[in-house]
């Protein structure tokens, strides 16, 4: 059962990305900036972090998959890119795990790799025409914000977290 | 650093992107429907999730309730005074109804491009990143939605089905930016001015209604409705009103903006709209040689059309 709870914590918030978030989301409300919540992702990274690149990866790949199929109109984008990104960046020795603040600046390098990643696709395949100052300064920027600001407030609950699975998967072993 | 980038790995890595090109390939592709694994994400991924839109959607009403409260003043006011010309409205409106039905009925037309069958919808989901402009609703094949389907609000047109599953289906609104979103409209004035409402202007927000003819006359402030011309839409849905033109690049016809009259925010509850006349066939006349219908099926079509009013 306990190793499904990061599942259904991504899963959770997921939905909460895509259809709660969407209907309080500021530029519902007039103002012109948009945040874009990559908390998913963010934590994806995390997980990397603390459980290792295999984890991190396949979550990447699998909640990639799900953003692409619900969310986009072309397929493989997202599975590639957050499955690669995780990858690369699921750094996964003691002083990432030890040290909460290189670990929170990893997970955002990442948020803003995928945000510049999924921009130049969406050039390349003509979806968007959106220039770049206006990109960074409508998009980017309050994104990384609102991402900064999630991260900053999760980071300590998350690494007790990871340790307290470690913990209870290294007792089930032990039985 | 090594085992980053071992000989396997990159591998592994080409095997990736080529499977990457592939999949962009496979779903850039226009006349594609979804295959079963997508529909079977999408379905049971929506299904939780219109169990988190629907409070959400409550707790954000009950707060645009209380933002309503403050001015229920002034509109009550304006209310008011809109309500004195109702009466004599509704008097011109049954007269000209009565005037149209008997005209109707005397011409013998069955079908028309504006009639229409109205399903609602749930709003599921929005993309997160924005760069599509699609929400999702809790209504798909199973409840009769097909794709390319008119989408709207109570206040006017905002986009088309784009994909359907089994118990979802994707709306593509109209201030998406793909080339392939255009929508077969004209304008509501004297003589009918047609043109394509065909995405949106990034610095001011209002639609771009193109292809007009150059030597039309467009007024600011004209409305703009969907034609029917297109295939799937139903005629005269409201899209917006113009609030600019001029002639395009080359001169050759003239480019509209239109303020559109359905926010695309906020979306909560969508109507889908099905067309009730299914082709656009001109009225086969009996007289021509080599046409014959049955007295019988006449009569039956009519019958089977006056319980589709009734009901």
């Amino acid at each position: 059962m306990i190793r499904y709870v990061l599942f259904l914590i991504l899963f959770l918030l997921f939905i909460l990305e895509g259809s709660v978030f969407q209907i309080f989301a500021p530029d519902q409300f007039g103002v012109p900036y948009l945040f874009t919540p990559r908390w998913v992702f963010l934590i994806i990274i995390f997980a990397g972090i603390f459980r290792g690149r295999m984890v991190g990866t396949v979550y990447g790949i699998i909640f990639g998959v799900m953003y692409d199929v619900i969310y986009m109109s072309v397929l493989g984008v997202y599975a590639f890119g957050m499955g690669f990104i995780a990858y690369l960046l699921s750094i996964s020795i003691p002083i990432f795990q030890r040290n909460l603040i290189i670990a929170i600046i990893t997970a955002v390098l990442a948020v803003i790799t995928l945000d510049y990643y999924v921009y130049g696709m969406m050039l390349l395949l003509g979806i968007t025409t959106v220039e770049h100052a206006e990109f960074f300064n409508v998009r980017f920027l309050p994104s990384l914000l609102l991402n900064v600001a999630f991260i900053s407030v999760f980071a300590y609950p998350l690494r007790k977290g990871f340790y307290y699975l470690r913990q209870k998967q290294e007792e089930e072993k032990k039985l | 650093m090594q085992s980053f980038f071992s000989n396997k790995r990159l591998i592994i890595l080409l095997v990736c992107i080529i499977i990457l090109v592939a999949l962009i390939g496979y779903s850039m592709n226009e006349r594609r429907t979804l295959s079963w694994p997508e529909q079977f994400i999408t379905d049971s991924v929506g299904w939780v999730q219109s169990a988190f839109s629907r409070p959400a959607h409550l707790v954000a009403g009950f707060f645009e309730n209380i933002n309503d409260l403050q001015n229920l003043y002034e509109e009550n006011q304006i209310l008011k005074s809109h309500l004195d010309e109702y009466a004599t409205l509704q008097v011109e409106l049954n007269e000209l109804r009565r005037h149209n039905e008997e005209l109707t009925n005397s011409l013998d037309i069955k079908e028309s491009l504006n009639r229409y069958s109205i399903r609602s919808a749930l709003v599921i989901h929005r993309s997160p990143d924005r760069w599509n402009e699609f929400i999702g609703i809790n209504k798909g094949a199973q409840h009769g939605i097909e794709v390319n389907m008119a989408v709207m609000t109570s206040k006017g047109l905002i986009g088309k089905i784009q994909n359907v599953s089994q118990f979802t289906s994707t709306v593509q609104l109209l201030s998406d930016q793909d080339r392939s979103n255009r929508i077969s409209a004209f304008v509501d004035s004297d003589d009918s001015i047609y043109g394509f409402i065909e995405g949106i202007d990034d610095e001011t927000g209002n639609l771009q209604f193109t292809m007009i003819n150059i030597d039309a006359e467009i007024e600011v402030g004209q409305s703009v409705v969907t034609s029917g011309l297109g295939g799937i839409f139903p005629s005269e849905l409201l899209i917006g009103e113009i609030v600019s033109f001029e002639a395009d690049e080359f001169g050759l016809s003239q480019t509209a903006l239109v303020k559109p009259t359905a926010d695309f925010n906020q979306l909560d509850y969508v109507l889908v709209i099905e067309r009730g006349a299914t082709s656009l066939e001109p009225q086969i006349d009996p007289d021509i040689e080599g046409v014959e219908i049955e007295e019988d099926e006449l009569d039956e079509e009519e019958a089977t059309n006056d319980e589709g009013e009734e009901s």
